[in-house]
């Protein structure tokens, strides 16, 4: 039973919603009527996209590839990593001082986006796709480590008691008890990351880690508005054939 | 065939599940084990196969110690008890027939099992063992596609190919209704009957206990109550073993 909500809590509450909502939007300049003098300067904008310019497209799609490369190499990487930290992450498969330190670990880098690695990467090791593939395998890894333990977490004890009761070493008992409950998650999870690590990746470019990226932002600023728009185009239809083939997998698995 | 001697289990909160227990089960027999929730029932079975390690006491299965057992030893002793949980405990996701081949995890190689590549004759067991238990054309579906008398059948026929010495069977009909509790209760008997094979089953209920168990063993706040044969429970006896204990109740 929920305890019953004093009205006038409740009434305050709402009433610092609001008025959080309100400071914000003062704070940042929230303009409606600058939206509606811009919109002849968006129209303008599409208009200049338009048509696009063809002879960029083998450039487009070069990039486009690597993009799913950075993505593909840096999903598997992080995946693979993630696999001990979860187990050292999940309440009952570790000792509680090892939850304790992986958990708080794990919220202080998935505190930081894949963009900020990649900054930190290109520093570290220079341009070029290869720190673009390291800032995917951090996140993707924390984030990966901390999904992957709440399946563990959820695992039901129950079988498991089952296989070890009619004698099975504690390897049978791993590949017969556990293996099962956890894989199709394991997997549906890492093919949700690798489709949000395809739009992380496509921006890696922005700040010199390869990729399409680095086309859309070049031609932005070059003012070639139909180059960037073949690009965008690359961009779109690649996203949209990886998410529908990545979700009809994932649904054929749970 | 099994030998439990002085067998007492306190959990580390305290609760003491079972004290003072001593029993001899000869091979073939089919004890009934009843009592009220709480009287040491579940305690006992999972102590006879080393789920539960006892607090003081020694178990022999076959001849084989359970208690002091090293890892391997243990292992050994599991591999010839079969053991029937109330809430069958299948692997959900995987099929029919993989499930009950994990009963003849013992008997592989660990690389074989690793792979999940069986023995024809381990797989032709399986088939055989889903037959008897009146399971056919089912194998190859997805375990939690089947009702729950269904399910448990499948759980005894992953003991069954373990080709145990014993079949230890927890509440076994407790997650099912009283049609499919018959059922269930008949194959253990059958099973007792055809095999030979011993059975001690713990129920709640008196009745099924005094319809298929040839002897019964009555257990009350973790000590053995009453010992003999089905036919012989007085009203008064089976009062006496169901009977709330101040004990009893705080558990």
């Amino acid at each position: 039973m929920r305890p019953p909500v004093i009205p006038v809590v409740q009434w305050s509450g709402w009433l610092a919603i609001a008025a959080a909502i309100i400071w914000s939007a003062w704070s940042t300049e929230v303009s409606p009527g600058r939206l509606i003098e811009g919109f002849p300067f968006m129209l303008d904008f599409l208009r200049r996209m338009l048509p696009p310019d063809p002879s960029v497209l083998g450039q487009a799609l070069r990039g486009a590839l690597q993009t799913l490369q950075i993505a593909v190499v840096g999903t598997a990487v992080g995946a693979v990593l993630a696999l001990p930290v979860a187990f050292a992450a999940a309440r009952n498969t570790a000792p509680a001082w090892a939850f304790y330190w992986t958990r708080s670990a794990l919220n202080v880098f998935r505190a930081m986006d894949t963009l900020v690695y990649a900054l930190f990467f290109v520093a570290a090791v220079g341009l070029g796709p290869f720190p673009g593939v390291l800032a995917v395998v951090v996140y993707t890894a924390t984030v990966l480590a901390k999904l992957y333990s709440e399946a563990i977490e959820a695992m039901d004890p129950l079988p498991v008691e089952a296989v070890e009761a009619v004698g099975a070493t504690r390897l049978q008992v791993l590949r017969w008890g556990v293996v099962p409950q956890l894989v199709p998650h394991f997997l549906s999870f890492t093919l949700y990351r690798f489709e949000t690590n395809i739009r992380a990746a496509a921006v890696l470019g922005f700040v010199g880690a390869g990729g399409i990226g680095f086309y859309i932002q070049t031609y932005l600023r070059l003012l070639n508005y139909p180059a960037a728009s073949t690009v965008l185009l690359v961009l779109v239809v690649m996203v949209m054939v990886v998410d529908f083939a990545s979700s009809r997998l994932r649904a054929r698995l749970v | 065939m099994i030998r439990v001697r002085g067998l007492s289990k306190r959990y580390p909160s305290g609760t003491v599940g079972l004290d003072g227990v001593s029993l001899d089960v000869a091979a073939g027999e089919f004890v009934a084990l009843i009592g009220s929730s709480g009287a040491g029932k579940s305690t006992l079975l999972r102590c006879l196969n080393g789920l539960v390690s006892p607090t003081a006491g020694t178990i022999s299965v076959d001849d084989r110690p359970v208690t002091g057992a090293s890892p391997a030893g243990l292992r050994s002793v599991r591999a010839r008890v079969g053991f029937v949980f109330q809430q069958f405990n299948l692997l959900k996701r995987l099929s029919v027939l993989d499930n009950v081949l994990v009963g003849s995890l013992a008997r592989v190689d660990v690389w074989r099992s690793l792979l999940g590549r069986f023995h024809a004759e381990d797989v032709e067991r399986a088939r055989r063992t889903l037959r008897r238990v009146g399971l056919e054309g089912v194998e190859s579906q997805r375990a939690d596609t089947l009702s729950g008398g269904q399910q448990q059948r499948v759980a005894i026929a992953r003991a069954l190919v373990q080709e145990p010495r014993v079949l230890l069977a927890d509440e076994p009909m407790s997650s099912l209704d009283p049609t499919l509790s018959r059922s269930v209760m008949e194959l253990l008997r059958d099973i007792n009957r055809e095999d030979g094979l011993t059975v001690i089953a713990s129920l709640h209920v008196l009745d099924l206990a005094t319809t298929y168990g040839k002897r019964i063993v009555g257990l009350r706040a973790g000590r053995v109550v009453h010992d003999g044969p089905a036919a012989g429970l007085s009203p008064a006896a089976a009062e006496a073993i169901f009977e709330s204990d101040p004990a009893g109740e705080r558990r």
